[in-house]
This record gives structure tokens, C-alpha cells and sequence, in this order.
């Protein structure tokens, strides 16, 4: 008897259904499911009785690449169901895939992923068939809400639409193929018992049909698998497990899952979403299940005080029931009571359409009532291990390093960061801080990247719940740097554009070295910064990326390419927000500091940067010449593009003498102040070389001296701000220029001190503050 | 060959242009309509998204799950507010839904400052009213009174650009679905709307906080938000399509470069997006696109017989991406100057290298 193939879509409630029903029915032999095959001999850990959403988590690490892959089961996951019925009958239930660490899963995060998303062709077909706008509002309507008569031919028909011609690719290929050759192995060895008798139930109600064998795969594969499993078997036998190449570390374990996680897979690596809403549907009905959501939405928004009348719901509910009819649902699908309810409720344009409807990520700034759809769609469950489960990988490792490190006990712990084991202690204890492992808490140490701090100090404290913790964190990496680069991955994508938030994000990652560790965190943290909207936030950043990157001994973090990529992508990011800067503002010596840390990432460090030195020196002549761009910027780009020209002006076009700019910054005295400080900030050393009566100190002494009295009281506060950026002794020599200039004799130094009795100025300054802090008690100082 | 009258129109309505493909589908209807209307559900669903098999072409390119959500609100008692961006099509959108509902997309209110509560529901021939006083022949219907005495959809176009007391007079209508005529005598005083009515309002985004809505008219509308097409694949092809046409139209027989349409849509698709509220002033839509697509492709024929470049790409860009604004005109400068730059690609390159040929 030729095997059973069962296409399913991994995590749908219809399909485990049908295989659950399917078990019952034919009482196979063998039931041969899409897994690790290397989990075969340890599938008892799987059956120990744990609370689901789960996952087997898979890690793999050689000298070129790294790779974790998650292969998430819940309740409603057929594989879970044809495990746990095939074995109920007493089949011999196998694991027929590829093991994770194999290459065809070469950038594959979850197993369970569906794989015609990975074919866009395939998809674009399916939608295009069936004029929906996207294949989950389609499979819902087809399969979950649908009838369960006629489903496995219908399932067929639709994975053969969707596999259609399209050739799979390299990984798929593979899999294919060993899992073909496992079809027909296992098929020989079926057909051999059936012809000795043996294993053959006697009575219908026990044992099993040893000759029947179900085949449980991801519908993609299964006419593929149809077509490569008639082929005869090239070598007889059950198909080696694929031995890693030697020095390579793998290993797969159990680890808790959580809806919340099951949901976050996003683009390729996404599978059905919604698992609240298909946990309901597979314990209750889809009526029940769209009931359930409905009121779980409803109460959401109420409880958030977001006004839901009576009326809308009537209309929600008449949405729903008239978007069932039209799609031809018996029962409203999961995306017609969300199009009902959003229809309804929804009073505003959204800025990004339903997330339902075209498999994204919740964007920033949804609307509240899309936001609590959604979460009510995924819900909040997370699972639980059996205690008996073997622990992952995480809780051996952060054992074993704790230990080497000597923080066992209860010592305080001094780390000197200097000597090798010092830094690897505080690595250590710096990842379990990240990962959320109460134990060990720093009671001094650097604070930020420019710190000059050395030593660090941990005490110890309870160590309640470490290794619940460490469990659970066991789902991030199986040692600790991989979970810990997992876990700034993730904060780094959800990180807000504050500026405290990435600075400490950059120094968290340089504490934990995990500086050269993963594309995912180095690609999460140059989107974030693409998208960083304050220029003075991301001058901090890129001020200490710099310093790091250019001396950092301590951290190991000089010449880091995570740390080339953020100045890379701070510097892009901070050109691009500077020229998209107007209006009138003071001066902001954030945002000079960020022209600042450009000016010196350009100069130490032009090979990292795709931006170059000629391209950004046209961009400050660009802004020094915008009308509309504030004071001090128009002087912070006229004092970048004297420093970025200083060793030959690349382009001899029209110069904008510093004089004649002062002399047009002049033309309003309130922001000569900030256009002057914006040009000190930038280009100090290029302005007091500047000597000669075309020079900038000539231009702004004529222009102070044509000012008016009233004028000059509106331009001296920004004025005396500006001339702060020179230190006491550059200030004398401009001083002493300046008297030269005017032919006069006397000290310089006396011309800065001042001659007011200090008596008075103590008394304004008192009352000054005494001002400022009555404002501020009454808010009504403005915010500079 | 002759032409009848329609055919010399520049832009016939949707209930002309695919006359043929509405009476078929009338003809195979075998689906339950809602009272008063003249498709299916189903029916005005295909003959708007389209249906390869059924030989009915796609007219509206976006997510087939709002044409559904829209046909389904104006099967019940609320009205459809369709809201976007200018250039999404949204008019195009109702026209098509009246057409396939009502069999005309003619009864239209065009929404704008001057718009008067007699332009929504009826007005007088007051020759008629001096010499007979007031009587239903003395009465000139405007659209909203025709659609409730008739059961037709009505088509209320830029609705937000309408002051707020006259989006007010819209309330009773759509709630009690009555127009009194107090100057009629009996039961003509009275105009019931019969099944099929309901209103299709389009609104503007940009124009939103010139006359916000009322809360009251809000709730009496279902919210739709068009957006722009949502793939990069589906816009540069349509956009590829319909300037070809133009094109040839234009007595253009080169074809445009597939590549530099690339670089033009995703420029328009990225700048569309903004960032942190920095969005240009100046509507970037797909219209915007296939016209800046027009005009390279004519620079390039009659300037010098060939498909158009980079050059004539950023010298066309000027007067749509930037219009009149100087502060749009240094978006697109910074966006040329910067992102640009990053891009890789010979077409990017030469994009970037004709960078100084941005007017202003």
C-alpha cells in the first residue's frame, strides 16, 4: 500500500483536524512528520506533558556562520497532533526533515514558516485566483471556517495550485529529497512487515495497520514528495542523520514558547498569525472563536476608554455577517469580524493599512482601536516546560561561566577591565543583567562609553527565579553572547527615538562584547538609526561610536563593524536631518555637537562612511546658503565646509567669504550670536588662523561697531554664548588681535576681565536664579 | 465608420465606458441583490477587482478587501466615507461602486466652498414658483432628492471641503432617510428615500482641518482609507501601462526605459512616505507619476528621438515633485543629493550625476 500523503499548513486548526481524524480512521504504522530528524531518538521529551505554546530550538555554530531556528508547536499544530495521536495508536511517529543546523535552513528563523511565502510568484498566483487581497484571508475562508467534508481533496488541490510550476529552491530541494528518501525507506520496511505478518492488528479496535503510512508535511512539499518518493530508492535502508562538519557545535532542546513570539515572525519567517484567535478556534468552533474576539476586542477598547456604542456594534456585527456572505464564509473568518469591527469603529484615516490584511508589523502610530485588534488576535499565552525536560543549553552555559569567573557565591566581585579575566567576568555578568537573570547587580562601573572608569563592582543579590529565568531565556541562544545579541537585536528594533534609549542600547552592546556578533543586531541597529529623528541624540551616539571605534582597548570594541556601521549610518542620518532643517530656532549645541562628531568621523575615519568628504562639503555650502536654515546651522555648515576644504578646496566655485557671511548674518544682530557659534563650534582653529582685515575678525568688529546700542543688547547674549566655545587662552589671542587691529596698546588680558564690581554681578546672578526658579515653579519658562 | 456622441467625449462616465461588461454580468447574476440595487455583491465585486476568467478587466488596483468592506456598508444604513491621500483613486472608486450599484455614477455632489445646502438637496425653477407657486414642477431636484426618490447611490465628492453646516444638512437625511419640502402641500411634502439610496463621500486627506467633520455626521458614515498602491511591482507596472499609452497618444514610438520608471516610482513611493511629518507639500501619486513619466518620455522623442534619460528625469521632476514650493524643491534636492547617492545602480548613478539640472 503506497504512503498517505497529508499536505498541511503548519499551525492550522483545520489541518490538524483532518490529521488528528486522519490517525483515528487509518491506524498507520508509521506516521512521518516535518521535523529534525535528529530529535528522533528524544521524542519522549516532547510527550513529557507540558504547557503549549512551546518550540524546539535549534543552534548552530562553525567557523563561518552562526544559526538558530525555532520550530514553534502549539496545541493546533498538526505536527503536535500527529505526534501525540500517532502515538496514542501506537504508530512509530518519526521526525523526517533536515536537522535545523543543516544549510537549507540557511537564514530561516522558524521552521514552521509557510513556504510559499518565500515564493512571491506563488503567492501573487493564489491571491490573484481568488481576488483576495491576501492568502490568510483566503486559507480562512477555504479551509478554517469551511466545512469539514471534502477538506483533504481540497487541500490538495490548493497546494497543487500553489506549487504550481515554480521550482523550489537549493534548501527546499534538499529537504525534499531527504525527506523522499525517508517515504520510501520507511514504505520497504512497512511493505516487508505486512508481507510477514507481522505487527498486524488482529482486531480493528487495537494495534495498528503496519503497512499504512501517513506522511504529515507542509503542503508545499507534498507534491513534490508524491513525485520523488514513486522514484525507486537509489540505496536501501533508512537515510543517515547528516553529520555536522567537524568543529561545529549544534545541538536542539525545548524551550518555552509564547503566542506574543508566535506572532513577531514577520515577512518570510511568518506562518499563520493570530494564535489567540486560532487557539479559540481550534478548542471551540470558529463561531465561538469569532465571538471570542469580537468581545475581546470590545472589552479592550472599553476598558482603555475608547467610546464603543451600542450602535457600532450593530453595525460592526452587520459588516461582519454581510462580509461573510460576499466571501462565502458560513461562519464569519477571522478577517471578516476584524474588517467588520475596524469598519465600524474606526473614525479617522489610518496612516497604514490593516495590518490583516498584508502581513505586516504594527507600525508606530496606529490607530488605538487597529493596536487592540490586534493584540487581542494574538493574545498573551506563553508556555510552560514540563520540570522533568531537560534544561537548554543557556543553563549549563551560564552555569559553567559563572562558575569560571568565580561569581558562584556571595562575595561582592571586583572587575578589572583592564586584565583579560576582568572583562570576561563583567562580559558575563553584563549578558545575564541584559537577559533579565536576577543574580548579580553592578554597583559601579563606567556609565557611559567615554567614561574613564575601570573597575567595576557586582554585588550579589537573591537569586530567586535564576533559573526560571534562564529557561525561559534559553530561547534566545544557547549560550549566553548569542542570547544576549539576540536580545539587543530585539531591543534595538523596538527601541523609541529617544536619545538615552539607543546611546545605551550601543553601550550595552559594547559592555556585553557582542560588538562582531550578529547581522540581525547590526542590521536592526542601522534601521533604527535610519530613522532616528533627533540629530542631537544621534551626534552622542555617533560621538562615542567614534571614540570607541577609533581607541577603545578596554571593551576590545576598536575597529569593531558594528561600530563602522553605526558611523556609517549616524553620520548619513545626521546630514539628512540637518539639511531638512528651517525655521528659527537658537542655537542648539546638541546639534552643533553633531556637526562636530561628523567633522571628526570624516576626518579620522573617511573609509568607513559611503558619504564623502567632497559630497558633504557641497551640502554645507548648500546650508550655509539656505535662507530658511536656522542661524547657527548656516554658521555650523559654513565652519564644516572651511574644515573639510582646508587641504585643498575641492571645488574653487563661488567662495562665500567668511567675511561678506558674517556681514549677511549681521543683517539681524539677534542671530549673529548663534550664526557665530554654530561657525566656532564647527571651524575654531580655521577662524583664529584667519588673520589679515579680510578676516572674520576684522568683518565682526565692523559689524559690531556699526551696530546700534539697542541692537547690540539683542545681539550680545547669543554673542557671549558663541565666543564660549574658545577656551580663556584663544580668547586673549583674539584679544590681543583685536587690539592690535585697532592700533591700540594695553593687556589683553585685562581687555576679558572684567571691570564690574563683583559684588554686583553676584547680586544679579542670585537674582537671576531667584527669576528662574520662580518661572519655574509657575511653568512658565520656555524650553530652549 | 461613424461615431456616436459618446465616443467624442474626452472621458465618458463608468456606466458608458464598460456598458458591455455591466450587462453581462447583469445577464449571469444569479446571486440575491440588496433591495434596489442592480448587482449582486458579488457582481459589483468582480466588476471592480476584476475577473480574468470572466474576461472582466481590474479597474482598481488595490486591496480587493476594502472594494468588500465597501459594497458591504452600503448594503446596510450607514454611509461610505472613503479617505486618502489626493491621487488614490478614490473618486475613481465611487464612480465605479455608483455604476455597478446604481447604473449611474451621475449623481454626483462636487463638495467645495461655494457648495449650498439647495445644490445637495433642491432648489427651484423660480420662473415656475412666481407664475405657479410652489408645486413638484416648480421643484428642481439636485442630486441627493433624486437618488431617495429613485434608490441610487449618491456621489458626494471632496465632502470636507464643504463648510461644516452644510456636511450638517447631510444628518437627518442619512438618519431618518427623509427630505421634507415644507413649501409642498400633502404627501409630496415628504420625500422618502427608497431602497437602494446611500451616499458615497470622498474626503481628502490634505484637506482635512479646513472644515473637520461633525462628530454626528461621522458616526453616520463608515470610514474607508485608500491608500496608495501598497507594492512597487503593481505601481511601476500600472504606471509603465498607462504612460505607454500616453505616449503613444503623443506620437511617441519609443518605449520608456523600464529602469528609469524604477528609479522614478521608487523616488516618488520613498518621498511619499516622509518621515516624522516631512512629507512634501505636493501630491506624489501615481497619476503624478505617469504624467513626470509622459513628459520624459516627450523630452527625450522630440528633443533628441530617443526614450529619455536621467537628465530628462530630473529636469521633469521640478515642475511636479516641487511645484511651486521652494521647501518641496529642497526636499527633492536633499533627496537627490543624499539618498540618492547611496543607491546602487547605473540609473540611480546617472540620476545622481544629473542632480544640478534641478531647476530653481
Amino acid at each position: 500500500m503506497p504512503a498517505v500523503f497529508l499536505g498541511v499548513r503548519h499551525h492550522s486548526p483545520a489541518c490538524a483536524r483532518l490529521v488528528a481524524e486522519t490517525v483515528r480512521r487509518l491506524r498507520p504504522g508509521y506516521v512521518l512528520v516535518e521535523g529534525p530528524a535528529d530529535l528522533n531518538g528524544r521524542l519522549d521529551e516532547l510527550a513529557l506533558g507540558h504547557e503549549l505554546p512551546i518550540a524546539v530550538f535549534s543552534h548552530y555554530r562553525d567557523a563561518e556562520r552562526t544559526a538558530t531556528t525555532w520550530a514553534p508547536l502549539c496545541d493546533y499544530s498538526p505536527e503536535w497532533v500527529a505526534l501525540r495521536e500517532g502515538r496514542s495508536v501506537g504508530a512509530e511517529v518519526l521526525f523526517v526533515d533536515l536537522p535545523s543546523w543543516h544549510p537549507a535552513f540557511e537564514l530561516r528563523a522558524n521552521r514552521y514558516a509557510d513556504a510559499e511565502a518565500r515564493y512571491a510568484e506563488a503567492t501573487a498566483r493564489l491571491c490573484e485566483r481568488f481576488g483576495t487581497g491576501s492568502v490568510d484571508a483566503l486559507w480562512d475562508g477555504l479551509f478554517e471556517v469551511a466545512p469539514a467534508d471534502g477538506l483533504a481533496e481540497r487541500l490538495d488541490a490548493y497546494f497543487d495550485l500553489v506549487r504550481g510550476e515554480s521550482e523550489a529552491d537549493e534548501g527546499d530541494r534538499a529537504r525534499e529529497a531527504y525527506m523522499a528518501d525517508w517515504v520510501r525507506a520507511v514504505l520497504a520496511e512497512a511493505e516487508a512487515e505486512a508481507g510477514t505478518g507481522a505487527g498486524v492488528g488482529t482486531d480493528a479496535g487495537a494495534g495498528t495497520d503496519a503497512a499504512t503510512v501517513l506522511v504529515v508535511t507542509g503542503g508545499f512539499h507534498t507534491p513534490a514528495l508524491r513525485a520523488l518518493a514513486a522514484r525507486p530508492a537509489p540505496t536501501p535502508g533508512r537515510p543517515a542523520l547528516p553529520v555536522p562538519p567537524p568543529g561545529a557545535v549544534s545541538g536542539s532542546y525545548l524551550v518555552p514558547y509564547s503566542f506574543r513570539q508566535l506572532d513577531a515572525f514577520a515577512g518570510y519567517q511568518s506562518g499563520m498569525p493570530s494564535p489567540a484567535y486560532y487557539q479559540r478556534l481550534w478548542e471551540d468552533g470558529p463561531e465561538a472563536a469569532a465571538d471570542h474576539l469580537r468581545q475581546s476586542v470590545v472589552t479592550r477598547l472599553r476598558a482603555r476608554r475608547h467610546p464603543v456604542s451600542t450602535a457600532d456594534l450593530v453595525a460592526a456585527a452587520a459588516l461582519t455577517g454581510g462580509l461573510a456572505a460576499l466571501r462565502g464564509h458560513p461562519v464569519p473568518a477571522r478577517t471578516d469580524v476584524l474588517d467588520g469591527l475596524a469598519g465600524a469603529l474606526v473614525k479617522d484615516d489610518l496612516t497604514q493599512p490593516l495590518p490583516w490584511s498584508e502581513r505586516a508589523p504594527l507600525a508606530p502610530g496606529s490607530h488605538p482601536v487597529v493596536v487592540e485588534m490586534v493584540a487581542a488576535c494574538g493574545g498573551a499565552r506563553t508556555g510552560r516546560l514540563h520540570p522533568d525536560t531537560p534544561a537548554p543549553p543557556l543553563v549549563h552555559d551560564a552555569a559553567a561561566r559563572l562558575a569560571a569567573i568565580g561569581a558562584a557565591g556571595s562575595r561582592p566581585l571586583t572587575c578589572d577591565l583592564t586584565t583579560e579575566e576582568g572583562l570576561t567576568a563583567s562580559r558575563t555578568l553584563h549578558r545575564l543583567r541584559l537577559l533579565g537573570v536576577p543574580g548579580r547587580h553592578r554597583t559601579a562601573g563606567p556609565a557611559h562609553g567615554a567614561d574613564p572608569v575601570t573597575t567595576e563592582r557586582w554585588e550579589a543579590g537573591p537569586e530567586a527565579g535564576r533559573d526560571a529565568a534562564l529557561i525561559e531565556a534559553g530561547a534566545y541562544g544557547a549560550t549566553l553572547d548569542e542570547a544576549a545579541a539576540t536580545v539587543l537585536a530585539e531591543r534595538a528594533r523596538t527601541t523609541g527615538p529617544t536619545d538615552t534609549e539607543l546611546a545605551a542600547l550601543l553601550f550595552d552592546t559594547v559592555l556585553c562584547g557582542a560588538t562582531d556578533l550578529t547581522d540581525r543586531l547590526l542590521g536592526t541597529l542601522a534601521a533604527t538609526l535610519a530613522r532616528h529623528p533627533d540629530p542631537g541624540a544621534l551626534g552622542a551616539v555617533l560621538a562615542t561610536a567614534l571614540g570607541l571605534w577609533r581607541h577603545d582597548r578596554v571593551y576590545g570594541a576598536a575597529r569593531s563593524p558594528l561600530l563602522a556601521a553605526v558611523l556609517d549610518g549616524a553620520v548619513a542620518r545626521v546630514l539628512w536631518l540637518v539639511e531638512g532643517a528651517h525655521g528659527r530656532s537658537g542655537a542648539d549645541p546638541a546639534r552643533l555637537a553633531a556637526l562636530a562628531a561628523v567633522r571628526d568621523t570624516l576626518r579620522h575615519a573617511p573609509d568607513l562612511l559611503t558619504v564623502t568628504t567632497a559630497d558633504t562639503a557641497a551640502l554645507a555650502l548648500r546650508i550655509a546658503r539656505d535662507p530658511h536654515a536656522p542661524a547657527d546651522l548656516r554658521g555650523a555648515a559654513h565652519g564644516l565646509r572651511l574644515t573639510l576644504t582646508a587641504g585643498g578646496d575641492p571645488d574653487p566655485g563661488p567662495e562665500p567669504g567668511l567675511a561678506s557671511a558674517a556681514r549677511r548674518a549681521a543683517g539681524d544682530p539677534g542671530t549673529l550670536g548663534d550664526w557665530l557659534g554654530g561657525l566656532f563650534a564647527l571651524a575654531r582653529e580655521e577662524v583664529t588662523a584667519d588673520t589679515g582685515d579680510g578676516s572674520l575678525l576684522a568683518a565682526v568688529d565692523a559689524v559690531l561697531a556699526e551696530l546700534t546700542d539697542a541692537e547690540f543688547l539683542i545681539a550680545l547674549p547669543a554673542l557671549r554664548q558663541a565666543f564660549a566655545w574658545f577656551p580663556p587662552r584663544e580668547r586673549e589671542r583674539i584679544a590681543r588681535r583685536l587690539i592690535e587691529r585697532r592700533g591700540l596698546r594695553g593687556s589683553a588680558r585685562g581687555l576679558l576681565r572684567t571691570t564690574a564690581d563683583p559684588v554686583h554681578l553676584a547680586a544679579a546672578r542670585a537674582l537671576e536664579e531667584n527669576v528662574t526658579a520662580l518661572l519655574d515653579r509657575h511653568g512658565l519658562r520656555t524650553a530652549r | 465608420m461613424t461615431t456616436t456622441a459618446e465616443e467624442q467625449l474626452q472621458r465618458p462616465p463608468a456606466e458608458v465606458r464598460y456598458a458591455e461588461e455591466l450587462a453581462a454580468l447583469r445577464a449571469e447574476d444569479r446571486d440575491h441583490r440588496p433591495p434596489g440595487w442592480e448587482l449582486s455583491l458579488r457582481a459589483a465585486r468582480r466588476f471592480i477587482v476584476g475577473d480574468e476568467a470572466a474576461g472582466v478587466a481590474r479597474k482598481f488596483v488595490g486591496d480587493p478587501a476594502l472594494v468588500e468592506r465597501a459594497l458591504v456598508t452600503l448594503a446596510t444604513n450607514r454611509g461610505l466615507l472613503l479617505v486618502g491621500e489626493p491621487g488614490t483613486a478614490k473618486s475613481l472608486l465611487s464612480e465605479l461602486i455608483a455604476a455597478a450599484v446604481s447604473g449611474t455614477s451621475r449623481l454626483t455632489v462636487q463638495g467645495g466652498a461655494a457648495t449650498t445646502e439647495d445644490q445637495i438637496k433642491y432648489s427651484w425653477n423660480y420662473a415656475l414658483l412666481v407664475s405657479e407657486g410652489p408645486s413638484p414642477r416648480s421643484l428642481v431636484p439636485a442630486p441627493m432628492l433624486r437618488g431617495m426618490a429613485e434608490g441610487r447611490l449618491v456621489r458626494f465628492e471632496e465632502i470636507t471641503r464643504c463648510p461644516l453646516e452644510v456636511q450638517d444638512s447631510l444628518l437627518s437625511l442619512l438618519s431618518e432617510r427623509v427630505v421634507a419640502i415644507p413649501e409642498l402641500e400633502g404627501p409630496e411634502g415628504m420625500v422618502f428615500a427608497k431602497q437602494g439610496f446611500n451616499v458615497i463621500a470622498t474626503a481628502n486627506t490634505r484637506d482635512r482641518g479646513v472644515n473637520e467633520m461633525s462628530a454626528a455626521l461621522k458616526r453616520r458614515f463608515n470610514f474607508e482609507t485608500v491608500f496608495p498602491i501598497p507594492d512597487l511591482g503593481t505601481e511601476l507596472a500600472l504606471v509603465e501601462a498607462e504612460s505607454g499609452h500616453l505616449l503613444r497618444r503623443s506620437g511617441v514610438t519609443a518605449a520608456p526605459d523600464r529602469d528609469l520608471l524604477e528609479v522614478l516610482v521608487t523616488t516618488f513611493r520613498e518621498l511619499r512616505a516622509g518621515e516624522g511629518g516631512d512629507r512634501p507639500s505636493a501630491v506624489l501619486s501615481t497619476a503624478e507619476a505617469v504624467s513626470v513619466a509622459h513628459a520624459v518620455g516627450l523630452r527625450g522623442w522630440y528633443l533628441r528621438g530617443e526614450a529619455g534619460n536621467a537628465a530628462d528625469l530630473v529636469a521633469s521632476l521640478a515642475g511636479t515633485a516641487a511645484k511651486d514650493s521652494p521647501e518641496d524643491l529642497a526636499r527633492l534636492r536633499r533627496y537627490l543629493e543624499q539618498r540618492v547617492a547611496r543607491r546602487r545602480g547605473p540609473h540611480w548613478r546617472a540620476v545622481h550625476d544629473a542632480r544640478h539640472l534641478l531647476a530653481g
